[in-house]
């Protein structure tokens, strides 16, 4: 059995209802939106993005990763490519379509596949990571999208 | 003469007649006293009919004139009662009448008879089934079920069950009680694993954010040093108490870490190993090689090739010959990744042979780690195993190994035709001319695949010598993938003989190819 300890903590880094973020963003952080569907991967990414000042969101499929890009006020995406239930190309599509303005960075183990980097690109990602990757880097790499934004 | 004939023959008949028929006569038809018996309990026959007779002398006024027997004087002197049907009245009219000592007349219809004319008549009846010869204990006076009330019961079955009397009941009963207990055990079985597979579940999902907690704190936070430097105290403190000593936690612990380090780069992976061995799990992976279980084996082995862990090499280094295919396979594997050098000694002495999928994936390997580490290939030459001289043979030609030729060389000379038709094409490869003499004793082989070999490669590292072999061997007609080859690798060694000796063959296959390869756009198909 788990101590209760452990299952007070359990909530801690996957944000259990979106809504609850939704009319409470800090105006003057950035809030990005972290789609990964490995708990450890994305946070990671999470502990180090808000070590810079930023707000987070994760989410652990593709179609939560829609509603959320569908309901919050996100300044950025990062999304994996391989997800349960919709794909992150599927997901960039839906993002330009809702959110055109809002820079989107590819963290994915497909990056060897020059296929799948040629789509993301051509669907107008601002930066594509490959796995493996270093959380430091990404920060960089977030950090010169949003100044792109500007 | 005829007429006597006939006569004999119609008496034997009627007494053949006579016997069969008294012969076929009930006992109780033999004599008149029998033959009252029967009427007796027959009670009524139908077309029989009984009347008493008496003189008129002995009438008495004892007997009313309008009784029962209703006498008349039918002849003179003699007195008829009327047709008594119901015989079973008989004793008691015979006791009113007996002190007139009457004597009786059988009437058939109502016609007198004679008492063997009577016999007949009912032994007929009951020869033809229309009446059936009743006796007392067919026809009882009384009734039956006060006659069954003399009877004691006694019950059917010996047992006080009926049905573990009756085996057949008993199997029936047997086979459905044992399906449903086995169906209620089996049930009970898959709600006890179920529940149990469930509990660990969500166990292993209640363990995730918390690894992942505690993860990412220390990754961030802590320098490599210092998580090197940790104290068992602190080490235990990352986890709550108790929990880094379970073997699920342990499981998704070391799930979780290998996961991470897959997709995490720099010091971070660093960090992560440090990290791996200060909680212990090290200790874990190397217990996994000492399991039972092949599974477990190459779990321990992956573990082990993912986190890095150097010191376990020597009990990897024993299950590089498993029988096992995927343990061996992986712990091969291992050995390669991990080895300061890429020694492949190991490799010689294997008893198994090399799957394609194995060479494959150790030549991915080696060719991934061989610019960095140094690589000892050459005992692979030695070894008894083919499969590992054949793998030898395709790493010098893959990985670029031009300092072997010469060891390759000293092999070829004893090798089977299989390992020759390697050797021919890593010589091919690397660009071997001097081997083109042992090119051209292998293009007179009598193995068609070595000379197709050899002829492939001649036209690469072929010399003089080799041209005039090549048309011996064309003009002696070889099947058309052949003559190809040959007339490809003869354009390539000299065109100038390729022309004169195509200008002189007339044949259509040799027309058709030099076609095929002087053509700008087949050439290269």
């Amino acid at each position: 059995m788990v101590p209760k300890s452990l299952n007070s903590l359990s909530g801690y880094y996957i944000y259990p209802l979106l809504h609850t973020h939704k009319h409470c963003k800090n105006p003057g952080m950035k809030r990005i939106l972290i789609i990964e569907d490995d708990l450890l991967t994305s946070s990671m990414v999470q502990f180090r993005l808000k070590r810079d000042g930023y707000e987070t969101i994760m989410v652990q499929d593709g179609n939560e990763g829609i509603k959320a890009i569908e309901e919050e006020d996100i300044d950025l995406i990062i999304t994996d490519v391989m997800m349960p239930f919709k794909s992150g190309i599927e997901i960039i599509h839906f993002a330009r379509k809702v959110k055109p303005n809002v820079p989107i960075i590819v963290l994915s183990a497909l990056g060897a596949e020059e296929q799948i980097v040629l789509e993301a690109f051509n669907l107008g990602v601002a930066d594509f990571v490959p796995k493996p990757f270093n959380p430091n880097e990404l920060a960089i790499r977030v950090k010169r999208a949003l100044n792109l934004m500007k | 003469m005829k007429k006597l004939y006939f006569f004999f023959l119609s008496l034997f008949l009627q007494s053949l007649i006579i016997t069969t028929a008294a012969g076929q006569s009930p006992q109780s038809l033999t004599d008149s006293t029998a033959f009252q018996d029967f009427l007796i309990k027959q009670k009524e026959i139908q077309g029989l009919s009984v009347r008493f007779l008496i003189e008129k002398s002995d009438f008495t006024d004892s007997i009313p004139g309008d009784s029962i027997f209703r006498f008349a004087e039918t002849s003179p002197g003699l007195l008829s009662s009327v047709e008594i049907t119901q015989f079973g009245n008989f004793p008691k009219l015979l006791d009113t009448l007996s002190a007139l000592d009457p004597t009786w007349e059988f009437l058939i219809f109502s016609q007198p008879s004679t008492f063997i004319a009577t016999q007949e008549y009912v032994a007929n009846l009951i020869r033809n089934g229309d009446i059936q010869e009743l006796s007392k204990e067919i026809a009882p006076d009384k009734d039956l079920v006060l006659l069954a009330s003399n009877f004691q019961y006694v019950p059917f079955f010996k047992y006080k069950l009926p049905f573990s009397s009756d085996y057949k009941l008993f199997i029936v009963v047997a086979i459905i009680a044992f399906f449903l207990i086995s169906a209620s055990v089996m049930i009970l079985f898959m709600v006890i694993f179920k529940a149990k597979k469930n509990k660990k579940e969500q166990l292993m999902k209640d363990y995730e954010p918390l690894i992942a907690e505690a993860l990412t704190a220390i990754l961030f936070e802590k320098e490599i040093d210092e998580i090197k430097g940790l104290s068992e105290a602190e080490v235990l403190a990352i986890f709550p108490a108790g929990l880094l000593s379970r073997p699920l936690f342990q499981s998704v612990l070391i799930e979780k870490i290998i996961g991470l380090n897959k997709k995490m780069k720099g010091d971070f992976k660093d960090k992560l190993k440090a990290l791996y061995q200060k909680l212990g799990l090290d200790k874990v992976s190397m217990a996994n090689l000492h399991g039972k279980r092949w599974d477990k084996v190459a779990t321990g082995l992956v573990q082990i090739n993912e986190m890095d862990l150097i010191e376990a090499l020597p009990e990897v280094k024993k299950h590089a010959n498993s029988p096992n295919f995927h343990v061996r396979t992986q712990a091969i594997g291992t050995l390669l990744n991990l080895s300061e050098k890429m020694d492949l000694t190991f490799l010689k002495d294997q008893n198994y042979p090399l799957s394609s999928w194995q060479q494959m994936n150790y030549l991915r390997i080696i060719k991934f780690l061989y610019p960095q580490k140094e690589l000892q290939m050459l005992s692979l030459f030695d070894s008894e195993n083919q499969s590992v001289r054949l793998f030898g043979y395709k790493l010098v030609r893959l990985i670029g190994r031009v300092d072997l030729l010469e060891n390759l060389e000293k092999s070829a000379i004893n090798a089977p035709d299989d390992e020759k038709i390697e050797i021919i094409k890593t010589y091919a490869d690397l660009g071997a001319y001097m081997q083109a003499d042992f090119l051209n004793r292998c293009l007179l082989s009598e193995n068609p695949k070595l000379q197709q070999a050899a002829a492939q490669a001649i036209g690469v590292i072929g010399n003089n010598e080799s041209v005039p072999i090549i048309e011996n061997l064309l003009k002696s007609q070889p099947d058309f993938p052949m003559k190809m080859i040959l007339l490809k690798s003869l354009q390539k060694l000299d065109s100038n003989q390729f022309e004169k000796f195509t200008g002189i063959q007339t044949d259509i296959d040799t027309q058709r190819i030099k076609r095929h390869l002087l053509d700008p756009l087949l050439n290269h198909v």
